[in-house]
């Protein structure tokens, strides 16, 4: 299973990367033997990988990123079916468009919303609901976009504790394997179950891990995050 | 001044006493001194605090203009950075007491109540170690004669909230202060590179090709946005920002030897002799590194403040032992989002007797179980401690969790 981090060096401010890392050593547990490959803003994305990674970002690395990825490298790979885990600023990237810089910017369009400044800066624990999931998920938020869900675009869950995409209730946005969220953490390592999700959907048949140590972590969270 | 009369202090730092014309301003202040000099008192006795903030506090409440009035007759020097700001700020005063009287905040007191607090004390030469964000405002406020600027990378993101924010900051800063303002610069950080492009005086310090590679959040220009690509710790954007010139360059080393250097070249500059010419005699830096020893229950332990991505990362190529123990708060000063730790690679703890603990200990623990290092995950310092019989250990600890240790 490749899985593609994408612009670590421009989408990595807030810890992000550890996505990769929670995914493979989850899938190392499950018996599926897996390759994280780091794409530099310099390299071109590998069309073939199985998880796309993209992380939260200063504004010009975000617009740098989002220029780098505007040809349309990963419209390829979903067309295939990857998944794709978007945070923060890469969940902004993914969608029609955002503010960085104080200017509008095109994203690419992969889901169905747009992102325009907040009234706030939203910073926090935060929680939501995930109905897809069935449970509660824990990250930390740190942003100051304010995301609109498009006409019939889903959102990833509804927020418990915090704010997520702005005043709306809802966090973050899902369509087919694209997943896009405001949770920080990163989201996987405090979410073991979601990203058993994401392994499930990239290997094509459920991948349940069992990791005690995860689990006591995730609980952690999930109770201290009120 | 007599010991080093053999050459002129730098004359363009050393500014003319500022008599003060207005005489009720002087009593104002002279009685807010003694009202906050006896309410730090009063609050050290009865045991409430340190007495550190409070009387800096109580100073700027009776009279808010306290830091302009006290700096104006003296020599005001200024550190601040990420990293390495409190072993700076004390190696500075070291150095600058072989010339003069020196005042200086103590350390964690380096907000605006802090630097109020230590000027309270007459003096020649007042070396403040000030956070961060609150320098622009510092330095609007005491004049300084020089400033010195040392890293910015990741710290406290929920408070900081961007590194480039904080760079533009600095860079407004360097541009409205008085042009007899002097800012001595490490520029292989872009960030640091940045602010000082507005400086109308600066000194630019660079320590070669490798030092430490990339700046770990160094990928964008911060002066124009374009990507910043870097060869050996060199990089040159197209739009002028680069860290292939510089005034003074000296060879790679570890943070605290670039510290000492740095604070070499500032005191050279205030008119401190052999400063400079004593960075080639030194080789053990190990006192610029933020660490004490302490015996914890019969067990002696070196305790290593580690507060965000670069600290860490510093700190764990330090690690030489075989027992260690780790410690992660996640409080206001420490930082509420503990997500970072993921940017740090705690590899070389793989073989050793790890135990975690700390507020955020779980967090820890399972960060370092992904990248292969298993340890045991305590509530406690003291059960942790307790693991290590009456050996020695090296203990790496987030902020709060290391003054917690240190004052107890």
């Amino acid at each position: 299973m490749k899985i593609i981090r994408i612009h670590n060096e421009l989408l990595g401010t807030y810890g992000d990367r550890g996505n990769a890392d929670v995914l493979a050593y989850r899938a190392g547990l499950a018996g599926i033997s897996t390759r994280v490959i780091d794409v530099s803003y310099r390299d071109a994305i590998p069309h073939d990988g199985d998880i796309y990674l993209l992380g939260g970002a200063e504004d010009a690395a975000q617009i740098l990123s989002c220029n780098a990825l505007s040809g349309g490298s990963l419209h390829g790979a979903v067309e295939k079916g990857a998944v794709v885990l978007a945070i923060c600023a890469g969940f902004q990237i993914l969608g029609k468009s955002f503010y960085a810089n104080n200017n509008e910017v095109r994203g690419l369009g992969l889901l169905n919303v747009t992102t325009v400044p907040g009234t706030q800066r939203y910073v926090g624990d935060i929680k939501i609901h995930s109905d897809l999931l069935g449970i509660d998920l824990t990250g930390f938020e740190n942003h100051g976009g304010k995301t609109l869900l498009g006409a019939g675009a889903q959102s990833f869950g509804s927020v418990v504790v915090g704010h997520g995409n702005g005043e709306s209730g809802v966090d973050g946005a899902v369509s087919g394997n694209i997943f896009g969220t405001y949770l920080h953490g990163p989201v996987l390592a405090r979410n073991p179950e979601f990203a058993d999700l994401l392994l499930s959907r990239a290997h094509g048949s459920p991948v349940k891990v069992d990791d005690p140590l995860a689990d006591h972590y995730a609980a952690l969270r999930l109770r201290l995050v009120k | 001044m007599d010991q080093r009369s053999d050459r002129e202090p730098h004359t363009r730092l050393v500014r003319p006493t500022v008599a003060y014309s207005k005489g009720m301003e002087n009593l104002r202040l002279a009685i807010a001194i003694a009202i906050a000099k006896s309410a730090g008192f009063l609050s050290k006795s009865l045991g409430r605090g340190s007495g550190e903030t409070l009387p800096g506090r109580v100073l700027l409440t009776l009279c808010p203009n306290a830091i302009e009035l006290l700096s104006a007759s003296r020599v005001i020097i200024l550190v601040s950075g990420t990293n390495g700001k409190t072993s700076t700020t004390k190696e500075l005063v070291t150095q600058v007491r072989t010339v003069g009287t020196v005042v200086t905040s103590g350390s964690g007191s380096n907000l605006t109540r802090g630097v109020a607090g230590a000027l309270m004390q007459d003096s020649v030469f007042a070396v403040l170690e000030v956070d961060e964000l609150h320098l622009p405002s510092v330095v609007a406020a005491t004049n300084p004669a020089l400033v010195l600027l040392l890293n910015l990378s990741r710290d406290q993101l929920h408070r900081m909230h961007e590194v480039k924010r904080v760079a533009s900051r600095w860079h407004e800063m360097c541009k409205s202060a008085d042009p007899s303002t002097l800012f001595v610069a490490d520029v292989d950080d872009p960030f640091v590179n940045y602010a000082i492009t507005g400086a109308a005086s600066a000194v630019r310090v660079s320590f070669g090709a490798a030092s430490g590679g990339r700046h770990p959040d160094g990928a964008v220009c911060p002066s124009c946005g374009r990507y910043l690509d870097w060869i050996e710790g060199k990089y040159h954007c197209e739009c002028g920002l680069s860290n292939e010139y510089a005034d003074h360059t000296y060879e790679s080393g570890s943070a605290g030897y670039r510290n000492f250097v740095l604070a070499s070249i500032a005191a050279d500059m205030v008119g401190v002799h052999n400063s400079i010419s004593n960075i080639a005699l030194r080789t053990d830096y190990r006192g610029m590194e933020r660490a004490t020893e302490k015996v914890f229950a019969g067990v002696k332990a070196r305790l290593r403040l580690t507060k965000n991505p670069a600290s860490w990362t510093e700190a764990l190529a330090g690690v030489v032992g075989d027992n260690v123990i780790l410690v992660l708060n996640a409080r206001e000063v420490d930082g509420i989002d503990t997500s970072w730790i993921w940017d740090v690679s705690y590899a070389n703890l793989a073989g050793k007797k790890v135990v975690v603990t700390g507020e955020r200990g779980a967090d820890l623990a399972y960060r370092i179980h992904v990248e292969g290092v298993e340890s045991t995950l305590v509530d406690t310092f003291d059960e942790a401690i307790a693991l290590f019989g009456l050996g020695s250990v090296e203990v790496l600890a987030a902020y709060t969790a290391f003054f917690g240790l240190v004052n107890r």
